[in-house]
């Protein structure tokens, strides 16, 4: 009887071949002058956002002369 | 609503490299990338100039209109931030910007470029505030926590100022009064001449 493992290595190695074919079907379309990343949390926030630029300002303040 | 803008006062700046500093620390840069970078004119002679330079977060950023994934986004406070998932590492950004910005590590080998990588003004990137993997793929993001960039804060002679551009501008307003001069920001007698 002969030997299987060939065979068995074979399949293997042509299994993982074609698996290196795949393609991720999550491709982000491009299209001209449009932002399509992940959004920024921080845009949302800042906008209308007194409490947080006030606090910004303060901060700049360590930033005048003495 | 704020723009927030860097301004050096080239008067000020002593080339102390406090800010390069600050800003490696703060966001973990990777080796080889320089977020930013102290620049020198006419070093070792009389009248020398120094001006710390980063991105700008120009309110018209020609690294976004050249971007051909369009990764670069705008706050509503006027921060150039991009989406690292989305660039391909191109290098036209680098081509388009008038103060060598965006620095790209060499991460494969034959110098293949990386992702590329800029001054955030220390907001970080896309993603939620404050996480792993915004740090790790951008820095710091002390907007978000009500503070400004290291880098300004830590300016030893006040030369770097980063806040809102209005705040920023009265500052070096009553500085350039006090001098009783003309504004002494670099780039000035060439473009509009020393009479």
């Amino acid at each position: 009887m002969r030997s299987r493992t060939p065979k068995i290595v074979l399949i293997a190695a042509v299994t993982l071949l074609l698996s290196a074919c795949y393609e991720s079907p999550d491709v982000t379309r491009h299209q001209p002058g449009v932002y399509k990343g992940e959004s920024d949390a921080l845009v949302g926030k800042m906008g209308n956002n007194s409490e947080l630029h006030d606090e910004l300002n303060q901060r700049f303040d360590g930033q005048r002369d003495r | 609503m704020a723009r927030m803008k860097f301004l050096c006062d080239a008067d000020r700046c002593i080339e102390c490299n406090g800010c390069v500093t600050a800003c490696k620390n703060a966001n973990e840069v990777p080796w080889g990338v320089n977020r930013r970078r102290v620049v020198t004119l006419n070093d070792g002679l009389p009248g020398e100039k120094s001006i710390s330079v980063a991105c700008m977060h120009c309110t018209d950023a020609p690294c976004a209109a050249v971007c051909p994934v369009d990764c670069f986004y705008t706050t509503d406070d006027g921060i150039v931030l991009h989406d690292k998932d989305l660039c391909i590492g191109c290098g036209y950004c680098f081509y388009a910007c008038p103060f060598g910005a965006p620095q790209f590590p060499k991460t494969e080998a034959f110098g293949m470029r990386g992702k590329m990588d800029k001054c955030t003004f220390c907001a970080g990137g896309p993603g939620e505030d404050g996480s792993e993997e915004e740090f790790n793929k951008y820095g710091a993001n002390r907007v978000a926590e009500g503070k400004l960039p290291a880098c300004a804060e830590m300016c030893a002679t006040k030369a770097l100022l980063a806040g809102d551009g209005d705040l920023v501008a009265d500052i070096y307003r009553e500085r350039v009064m006090r001098r009783s001069g003309r504004p002494q920001t670099w780039g000035w007698s060439q473009a509009y001449g020393e009479g």
